[in-house]
């Protein structure tokens, strides 16, 4: 695979990385008030870690540092306690009427995806200026 | 007789900051990639290239600046923002990322310039 | 200013005061055809190869324009290889690349021009009535 463009594998990987992100962060918003998840308790708000990897093999062949890029160590689970909601109508309700609900705060999830989508427009403006200055490399010796 | 047209201090330069500038591109681009990762240090091109390359250019010694490498280090200037160690500030390396594709546009023109003005020179005639 | 010329003092090489070897002007005997040509034995700009140096200092025409061949072979070489490996996913620089073939694509005008120059002079010199 020819490679024009420069540091393009830290890109591409940092953009997969932060769709991965998001599609947490929705599945995360989509499951505000899932009381009963498949293991029985409330659903646990889940969070990506991001790693930075390189490519060791790469970098033993002597190219130079080895393509480096980023990706989703694990997808945790939110350790926090669930909140405990007043609701005696409620089919989970126990003995005093409180249901557990998942420890998912929506105004959090939307600032998380506020960055997350940022890191992701930042990383495609990478890749528009890498196509630039491969534009202006081809011409060089042209007039 | 045919590397003494391209040994001239000021080509040598231009070829040399096109190098430094293609290894920036790349450093910014790993910051960027790693803008959520935590603990992560962000890495440029090693000041020490800028300030031998200055010298080497001021000396006018063509060979001086031939054996000048750029090369991505830790920067060491940069404090973590947030409580995750990240040292690296979006609008700040964004800033960076678009000066240096003016400054790759420039050294590019630079070096069309020289190519053009070779070819004038051997031919007589405008390419 | 001829192009050739333009070209020599694009490259400034570092000037000498022209001089006689001191034995033939005391004896005062013909100075021979090897003595004249270390005459005009001007060093290049930058340091160049030992062969290139040998060629010169041997003070033959074509072996100067061997070099020159060979120089000028060494970088379409060169221009070539960085293309294939740019081409087959080696980690070359863009720029690096474009810049060789460029270069290639100079020295190969310069030859094609002293070539011309120099088929221009024979022409020239073959006309002249004896």
């Amino acid at each position: 695979m020819i490679n024009l463009l420069n540091g393009i594998s830290d890109t591409t990987s940092a953009l997969n990385a932060e769709r991965t992100r998001m599609d947490v962060i929705s599945q995360n918003i989509a499951n505000v008030n899932t009381a009963r998840d498949i293991d029985g308790r409330p659903f646990q708000r889940r969070q990506v870690v991001f790693e930075t990897v390189l490519n060791q093999q790469q970098a033993l062949a002597g190219a130079g540092t080895g393509e480096t890029g980023v990706r989703v160590a694990r997808i945790e689970k939110d350790q926090r306690p669930p909140r405990l909601v007043f609701d005696p109508g409620h089919p989970n309700a126990d003995e005093n009427g409180i249901v557990a609900m998942p420890n998912i705060n929506i105004h959090e999830e939307m600032a998380d995806l506020i960055v997350a989508s940022r890191a992701f427009e930042a990383n495609l403006a990478v890749v528009r200026n890498a196509r630039a200055m491969a534009v202006q490399t081809l011409m060089i010796g042209k007039h | 007789m045919i590397d003494a047209l391209f040994s001239q201090p000021n080509y040598a330069a231009v070829k040399k900051l096109l190098d430094a500038t293609s290894l920036r591109h790349e450093a910014i681009a790993r910051n960027l990639a790693n803008l959520e990762t935590p603990h992560y240090q962000r890495v440029d091109v090693a000041p020490s290239f800028t300030t031998s390359l200055r010298q080497a250019i001021i000396s006018h010694d063509a060979a001086q600046i031939q054996a000048i490498e750029p090369s991505i280090v830790t920067d060491a200037t940069a404090s973590p923002l947030g409580h995750d160690g990240n040292t690296v500030d979006l609008e700040a390396e964004l800033v960076k990322l678009n000066e240096n594709t003016v400054a790759h546009a420039l050294e590019t023109q630079l070096m069309t310039g020289q190519l053009l003005r070779l070819r004038l020179a051997i031919t007589g005639r405008p390419v | 200013m001829s192009p050739l010329s333009a070209l020599r003092s694009a490259s400034a090489p570092d000037f000498r005061i022209l001089s006689l070897p001191k034995a033939a002007v005391t004896s005062g005997q013909a100075i021979s055809y090897r003595e004249l040509e270390t005459i005009g034995n001007l060093p290049p700009a930058t340091a160049p190869p030992p062969s290139a140096k040998a060629g010169a200092a041997g003070g033959s025409f074509e072996s100067t324009l061997g070099q020159m061949v060979a120089d000028v072979n060494g970088r379409q070489a060169a221009a070539s290889e960085t293309a294939a490996a740019l081409l087959s996913g080696q980690n070359v620089p863009l720029h690096q690349a474009m810049i060789a073939m460029e270069e290639a694509s100079v020295s190969f005008q310069l030859m094609v021009e002293v070539r011309n120059r120099l088929l221009e002079s024979y022409q020239e010199l073959m006309r002249m009535q004896v």
